[in-house]
């Protein structure tokens, strides 16, 4: 069956004693730069191209948040390169500065299992260059996995799929924008109140306030639901990188999974399939009503006067993506859990979403707190608690105390979490950079997604990574970096 | 929250633990001492903490 190239990067909330949103930068900066693990700081950045449209034009500058520009007051940081302080680890992530956030990037997965072990991997990463910041800055500092600082400010955690350049843009944004709306049900990471518009006690995402546009290729500011960002991070003439930017960032390795697999399977069905068709009156409207609907009732409103809800539209996509492609054991699964939890949901009976759904468990935790010891919604704690949920300290977080509890399920081991260091032996592209930075990287002079560059006696090789290649254990044999170079290529 | 339900209760004298007589045993599951974690840490965070946390916007 067909596979899909996919990655999950997350921009950690950073919070340093004594420093405010002014210092963020220079924090992150400093954060990315005291990772005590191993890392090669050669990104290559030449294939980026954030302004670029996948309906076909260029923007001249993208959007900022005006409350942003006012905490530059002057402030220089140096050149972009220096800023960012790109990181590439042994296992092939990117570990960055992004906008004052410092950013794990997962290597690329084909398994959703995978994927989702990549991503909570990167909670180590965070975690290991904030105890380093600490212990260097002499302060106190915390990492959040999580998309909002509750006063308008969001960060994003995005998705990454890699598709073929013919399916276009027409047909990505039918098939996909749907689901987007639809799948935060099954999927949101869930917040106390709400940053724009009237007062909500709760609602499933953390991020449905901040769209404005139901597309463009906006990111900082304006966010769409549907983002056109075109960087595929592969030949652009046969490659598009769909950039979703619409998800929360996950705690629960499950909901990663599935947050991914809803997707896959819209893509699967524009591919290969007969995806639905929906036509939403507003994808703005609709994604933020279903966040705030306290009921679970999730109504949609299409054009024509009519009605649907997000049940339906997820169980549109699951019925179709059965009826009309090949689906592998994984996917099967997750249709399956999809519409268990989605009956449980309907229903009206958390119990079962609470061990599985971001969302649900942290409003249980919040409920349970406000009925044992008193308070309201409206409580500046019930934020803190939503904030310390998405604490990424294993010791402190209230996500990983629900866990050691057990009362979430665990999804895999420290162990297993902790393997993913040394890469993924999928062997997706992710593993040949993983070599090159581990084994040859005095030779290697830089590397991005797409693309590798060595310098072997004085001659600079570019090695091209094709997305939809297998990169064979094979490779890590290659004892000189010619050798490698060659298999990379496919001659030897 | 339910911090009772999670309370190790005693053996009444004489009973037989599972696996004793020959039956399935329970698996070993290992839990934080002292009671509701959960719990506990929420009574530690600071209730002003996201009153506090100001962050620039990223993507």
């Amino acid at each position: 069956m067909r596979r899909i190239l996919a990655g999950v990067e997350t921009e950690y909330g950073l919070l340093v004693e004594g420093h405010g949103a002014e210092d963020q930068i220079e924090n992150a900066m400093a954060l990315v730069r005291v990772y005590p693990g191993e890392c090669l700081s050669v990104w290559d950045y030449r294939h980026e191209s954030p302004r670029a449209d996948l309906r076909g034009f260029q923007l001249e500058h993208l959007a900022v948040d005006p409350i942003d520009a006012k905490f530059e007051d002057g402030r220089s940081y140096g050149k972009a390169e220096d800023i960012r302080s790109d990181r590439i680890l042994p296992n092939g992530a990117r570990f960055y500065n992004d906008h004052g956030h410092p950013e794990y990037s997962t290597p690329e997965c084909w398994s959703l299992r995978e994927l989702a072990l990549h991503d909570a991997y990167g909670e180590t990463v965070a975690l290991e260059a904030a105890r380093a910041f600490a212990h260097s800055s002499g302060k106190e500092v915390k990492v959040y996995k999580n998309n909002t600082d509750f006063h308008g400010a969001s960060y994003g955690t995005h998705e990454s799929y890699l598709v073929p350049r013919s399916l276009g843009f027409e047909a990505l944004y039918r098939a996909v924008a749907p689901l987007l709306v639809a799948r935060q049900i099954l999927t949101g990471a869930g917040k106390v109140g709400s940053e724009a518009g009237d007062w909500c006690d709760y609602q499933l995402s953390q991020r449905a306030d901040f769209f404005m546009e139901p597309v463009n290729a906006e990111t900082l500011y304006r966010r769409p639901v549907f983002n056109t960002r075109d960087e595929a991070h592969a030949d652009p003439a046969q490659w598009i990188r769909l950039h979703v930017i619409s998800g929360d960032a996950n705690m629960m390795p499950a909901c990663t999974a599935r947050k991914a697999g809803l997707v896959k399977l819209a893509l699967l069905l524009a591919l290969d399939g007969e995806p639905p068709v929906w036509n939403l009156r507003s994808t703005v409207q609709a994604f933020q009503r279903i966040s705030r609907d306290p009921d679970y009732r999730f109504e949609v409103e299409l054009e024509g006067r009519s009605w649907t809800t997000a049940y339906e539209i997820l169980e549109s996509y699951l019925s179709a993506a059965e009826q009309t492609v090949e689906l592998d054991e994984e996917l099967t699964a997750l249709i399956h859990e999809c519409r268990a939890l989605m009956a449980s949901l309907a229903a009206n009976d958390l119990g079962p979403l609470r061990k599985s759904v971001d969302w649900a468990a942290k409003r249980g935790i919040l409920q349970s707190f406000m009925e044992e010891e008193g308070g309201s919604w409206k409580d500046a704690s019930m934020r803190a608690f939503d904030l310390e949920y998405h604490n990424a300290d294993p010791e402190e977080g209230l996500y990983h105390a629900l866990e050691q509890m057990g009362e979430i399920p665990v999804y895999a081991s420290a162990e297993e979490i902790g393997d993913r260091a040394c890469g993924n032996e999928e062997g997706t592209r992710a593993w040949a950079r993983a070599i090159a930075v581990t084994k040859f990287r005095s030779h290697v002079r830089n590397a991005c997604w797409r693309t590798i560059t060595f310098e072997i006696d004085g001659r600079l090789i570019e090695i091209e990574l094709r997305p939809d290649m297998i990169y064979g254990r094979h490779l890590s044999e290659a004892n000189d970096v010619g050798t490698f170079v060659r298999m990379l290529r496919g001659e030897v | 929250m339910t911090d009772g339900e999670r309370l190790p209760r005693p053996l009444s004298p004489g009973t037989k633990r599972p696996g004793e007589d020959g039956g399935p045993a329970k698996p070993e599951i290992k839990r934080p001492e002292g009671g509701n974690e959960l719990l506990k840490r929420m009574k530690k965070v600071d209730p002003d903490q996201a009153k506090k946390y100001r962050q620039r916007s990223g993507q």
